[in-house]
């Protein structure tokens, strides 16, 4: 057993510092040498409403969260309320006890659907409905209360001028640390390292976190041990977005364009902030990489999600490596250009980060309900790659493995990605050169009449681009030339030409890049699932292990062309499958269904948008194991 | 000397508007002395959207409403070329009609041709957004029910930096402000007034010829904006805004607003990414001679280092 081994959840209002004091946390036990990991759960909202942090810290490598959390952090009077079934007997809850008499009705940012739960079930458990009582009902559980005055502790540290709420996300950041036992140095590191080095800033923060520290040392009713120091290399703290937008930089990106949506933009803005770079030629850096020095990759807001995508895909036909980002609704407005890109053999990347559906759905919430619409998206029949990742390590590699894709292959790729992965915070080692590999397209020979589109054996014809050679490209059916034909045989030749694809791919793709089986070969249990889950469902596996049950994972990471007989072969040996996903139909399966003719009959789905916990994922298998469910829903998650 | 025409059949219908615009483009192209690699044609959907086939440079044929983004993604990738976006008044003024307003304020330096005729010809002569309510053409069961929508006011109102109108049976005139709104950098749109001989038996050839003029035989026209103040780029604006207006018994042709003091998009690039010219996206190396990339984790993205 670890000895450290802490989730905690921070909650409070949208836009008020949450991110913040959760970022501190992960980079103070960073810096103190822990691992540690976390998610953002919030509204589609600016200010005000609910949102939280969830965050685990570890001293092995962590990917995934669980409840009952050991820690539960009030900044708000509605994080008591909403969080009430997230405790038990190992939490300590931290809340503002000059909050303590609000009465549910009071809380206006609560939703009236959520506010009825909660009282119903306080009701039930004869609890007043007020945040005492919700209190209450988690001491019920186990849990121990830590009531803390935030204004009288700001207004001892600052004195009565400084506006409590301000100071509110590091005094529960520092509360919460002290309470946990990190050492209170690495606290202020962590404020300094989140909000940088502005004297006066820092000079408050430093009281807060000293005012926070000592309330925690006169009232240790709670039992603190203090942390040890533990002496790690430096890692970077990255999310999905960013992971994602630094893979593709390192890979080679020069255009990125893309219209706001959430969860994508945020991988466009934080390129948008890195985009002026000096490259690394490597040896002397001669006259003529000079130049280089003050390139970099063009960021592009479009003014939609048309405009974004048409521009990625014909920025790519000048031999410029181009990416767009987009969620659901934008990924939607794209299916036209994507059939374009398919009939043009176009090498354009899409990201696309995957939230709750269908139209607007839960726009900030997760979900993994777009694989069938990206495998399908655009009409007519084209060869395009949709390719998965599910966390921030795998994400960077997979970000530059999909331009070598896109532009080997001479295909539109999807990149599907996931909300949990997009806002979930990492901590990974510096990149692996030796790992990486640029692959790009077959060159054309200069010659006049150059035909882009030249019937070849494997369907990939050289590459021609504009600024270089006479090309022509027309969403119509077209002759080798590129020039419109509706002549049948032609029609038949080009169809042959661009399907085929689908066979080169399969392949050419090396089979670890296709399919992972993680885990014991001989298993008892084999998952099948994909993107996101995959750090809980493996941590799970960890438990189960140690229970004497093996288990296996099918990790699916090349989604079209499906790799049938790799996937068949996994699944045709395995004693019991179940299929673990972020939507109602359970999309892999039908997919495994479709292409191995294999059915799968147990299915542990979530569609609440909130992220998959281990706890669920543990108590589904043990379902469907013990007690024969065939289908399990997981329901967690304010 | 390069020959811009290609050898296939032109297959749009005899007396189409869209034979001179094509003549007047492949005119213009050959005088402007360039590679023909150098050009990059795009066009929409529909009878106007065959262009690019028909002339012997780089060309793509895009998606009903789409020719302006798919045009600003070849010059954004490669600065250095010379584009030309030819679209419909369908495809321009009404599906891609967002685009069109986007354009006008990116200021990319590119060339946007309104092939106006006022009907959708390709699927048989519904009316266009250029269509005056009202007017019945060949194709429609009742006069048209929607109002027209004015495209000089439309550009001059989002930020085009170049705004004419040409008729496309004076190819010679075409050539010459197709040639300026090339020359300027910036974006420029020019209204081409062509007739649809097949569905458009409103305005036709002769309809045109009878009211058309050219706006620089009048010696006192000036639509150039000569200094960067806003008081004279309104002037100038206010001046086309006016002769815009002017529909029925007179149509004005020619440059109705020059303005070359605002930045395009490219420039406005370029105040960030320095050498955005010198080594557009296109030209950039991603990989170095040892096969490695180019752009480093360790140097580009320090500010997400954790140091223990």
């Amino acid at each position: 057993m670890p000895l450290v081994d802490i989730d905690l959840i921070i909650g409070g209002p949208q836009g008020g510092g949450i991110d913040s004091a959760a970022q501190i946390v992960i980079r103070a036990f960073s810096i103190a040498g822990y691992e540690a990991y976390g998610i953002r759960e919030y509204y589609s909202n600016i200010k005000g409403r609910h949102s939280y942090f969830h965050v685990r810290v570890k001293e092995t490598p962590v990917r995934s969260l669980r409840y009952p959390v050991d820690l539960l952090v009030c900044l708000d009077y509605e994080s008591p309320f909403v969080h009430m079934e997230d405790v038990s007997d190992i939490t300590k809850v931290l809340y503002d006890e000059d909050l303590a008499n609000t009465k549910i009705e009071q809380v206006l940012t609560m939703e009236p659907e959520t506010k009825k739960h909660v009282i119903d079930r306080l009701k039930d458990g004869g609890f007043e409905t007020t945040l005492a009582g919700a209190v209450k009902y988690m001491q019920s559980k186990g849990a121990t209360p830590y009531p803390v005055s935030f204004r009288n502790l700001v207004v001892a540290a600052l004195g009565p001028n400084k506006p409590p709420a301000r100071y509110a996300n590091t005094l529960g950041a520092s509360l919460a640390m002290a309470l946990m036992g990190l050492p209170q140095e690495f606290t202020s590191r962590g404020i300094e390292s989140v909000f940088g080095k502005k004297k006066e800033v820092i000079e408050d923060n430093e009281k807060i976190v000293l005012s926070g520290y000592d309330f925690v040392r006169t009232h240790n009713v709670v039992n603190i041990k203090e942390l040890p120091v533990r002496s790690a290399k430096d890692k970077y703290i990255l999310t999905g977005n960013e992971a994602i937008g630094i893979g593709k930089v390192i890979g080679g990106l020069k255009l990125q364009t893309y219209y706001p949506i959430t969860p994508a933009a945020d991988e466009s803005f934080f390129l948008e902030g890195h985009d002026y770079f000096e490259p690394v030629m490597g040896g002397d850096m001669d006259k003529e990489n000079e130049v280089l020095k003050n390139t970099g990759v063009v960021v592009v807001q479009a003014e939609d999600e048309i405009a974004a995508v048409a521009m990625a895909i014909s920025g790519a036909m000048t031999g410029t490596r181009t990416a767009t980002g987009t969620s659901g609704p934008g990924f939607s407005l794209m299916a036209e250009a994507l059939g374009y890109a398919g009939i043009n053999e176009v090498p354009v990347v899409v990201s696309l980060y995957q939230r709750g559906g269908p139209s607007t759905g839960l726009p900030t919430r997760n979900s993994q309900a777009d694989l069938m619409f990206a495998i399908n998206a655009g009409h007519g029949e084209f060869a395009k790659i949709v390719y998965s990742s599910g966390d921030v390590p795998e994400a960077i590699y997979d970000a530059i493995r999909v331009f070598n894709y896109a532009e080997k292959f001479q295909v539109p790729v999807i990149h599907i990605l996931d909300k949990n992965l997009a806002n979930s915070f990492f901590l990974v080692d510096g990149l692996d050169y030796s790992k990486i590999k640029i692959e790009r397209w077959k060159l054309a020979p200069n010659s006049e009449n150059f035909e882009r589109f030249k019937l070849t054996e494997d369907g990939i014809s050289p590459m021609g681009m504009f600024g270089k050679n006479i090309i022509w490209l027309t969403g119509d059916e077209h002759s080798e030339l590129g020039h419109i034909t509706e002549d049948p045989e032609t029609r038949d030749a080009m169809m042959v030409k661009r399907m085929s694809k689908l066979q080169t791919i399969l392949k050419e793709i090396p089979e670890e890049e296709q399919v992972e089986l993680i885990g014991d070969p001989e298993a008892d249990v084999t998952l099948l699932s994909w993107g996101s889950n995959k750090g809980v469902i493996l941590s799970v596996f960890e438990k189960m292990k140690e229970e004497g049950v093996k288990a296996n994972l099918v990790y699916v990471k090349l989604m079209n062309p499906f790799p049938s007989e790799l996937v068949s072969k996994y699944l045709s040996s395995a004693k019991l499958v179940i299929d673990l996903e972020n939507n109602y139909t359970g999309q892999l399966a039908l997919l495994v269904k479709q292409n191995c003719g294999f059915e799968v009959e147990n299915f542990i789905l979530k569609y609440n948008g909130r992220h998959t916990t281990d706890d669920e994922v543990y108590d589904g298998i043990k379902r469907v194991l013990e007690k024969k469910e065939s289908k399990v829903v997981m329901v967690r998650g304010a | 000397m390069h020959n811009y025409r290609t050898d296939l059949w032109v297959d749009w219908c005899p007396g189409c508007g869209d034979f001179g615009i094509l003549a007047a483009l492949q005119q213009s192209m050959m005088e402007m002395n360039k590679k023909p690699e150098d050009f990059a044609i795009f066009s929409g959907i529909g009878c106007s959207a065959k262009t690019p086939h028909y002339i012997n440079a780089p060309g793509m044929h895009t998606l009903h409403g789409r020719v302006i983004p798919f045009a600003t993604g070849v010059k954004l990738a490669n600065p250095n070329l010379t584009v030309i976006a030819d679209g419909g008044d369908g495809d321009l003024l009404s599906i891609g009609a967002g685009h069109f307003v986007a354009a006008g304020r990116r200021n990319v330096d590119m060339t946007v041709i309104i092939h106006n005729n006022g009907v959708y010809g390709l699927t048989k002569g519904q009316a266009s957004p250029t269509l005056p309510r009202g007017e019945k053409t060949k194709g429609l069961q009742r006069p048209n029910i929607l109002d027209s929508l004015n495209p000089i006011a439309l550009a001059l109102t989002v930020g085009y930096t170049f705004v004419a109108r040409a008729f496309s049976f004076d190819v010679k005139n075409t050539k010459d402000i197709i040639m300026k709104a090339v020359k300027h950098r910036g974006t420029s749109v020019i209204d081409l007034l062509q007739p649809c001989p097949t569905y458009n038996d409103v305005n036709t050839k002769e309809w045109y010829e009878k009211r058309i003029y050219y706006l620089d035989k009048d010696p006192t026209w000036d639509p150039e904006v000569r200094e960067a103040t806003s008081e004279a780029s309104e002037k100038k604006y206010l001046q086309a805004i006016h002769k815009s207006l002017e529909w029925g018994d007179k149509i004005p042709l020619g440059v109705l607003y020059q303005n070359d003091h605002v930045p395009s998009f490219g420039d406005r690039i370029a105040e960030h990414i320095t050498n955005y010219f010198e080594v557009p996206p296109s030209d950039s190396p991603i990989v170095n001679s040892a096969g490695l990339p180019i752009a480093r984790m360790e140097s580009i993205f320090t500010d997400r280092l954790i140091r223990r």
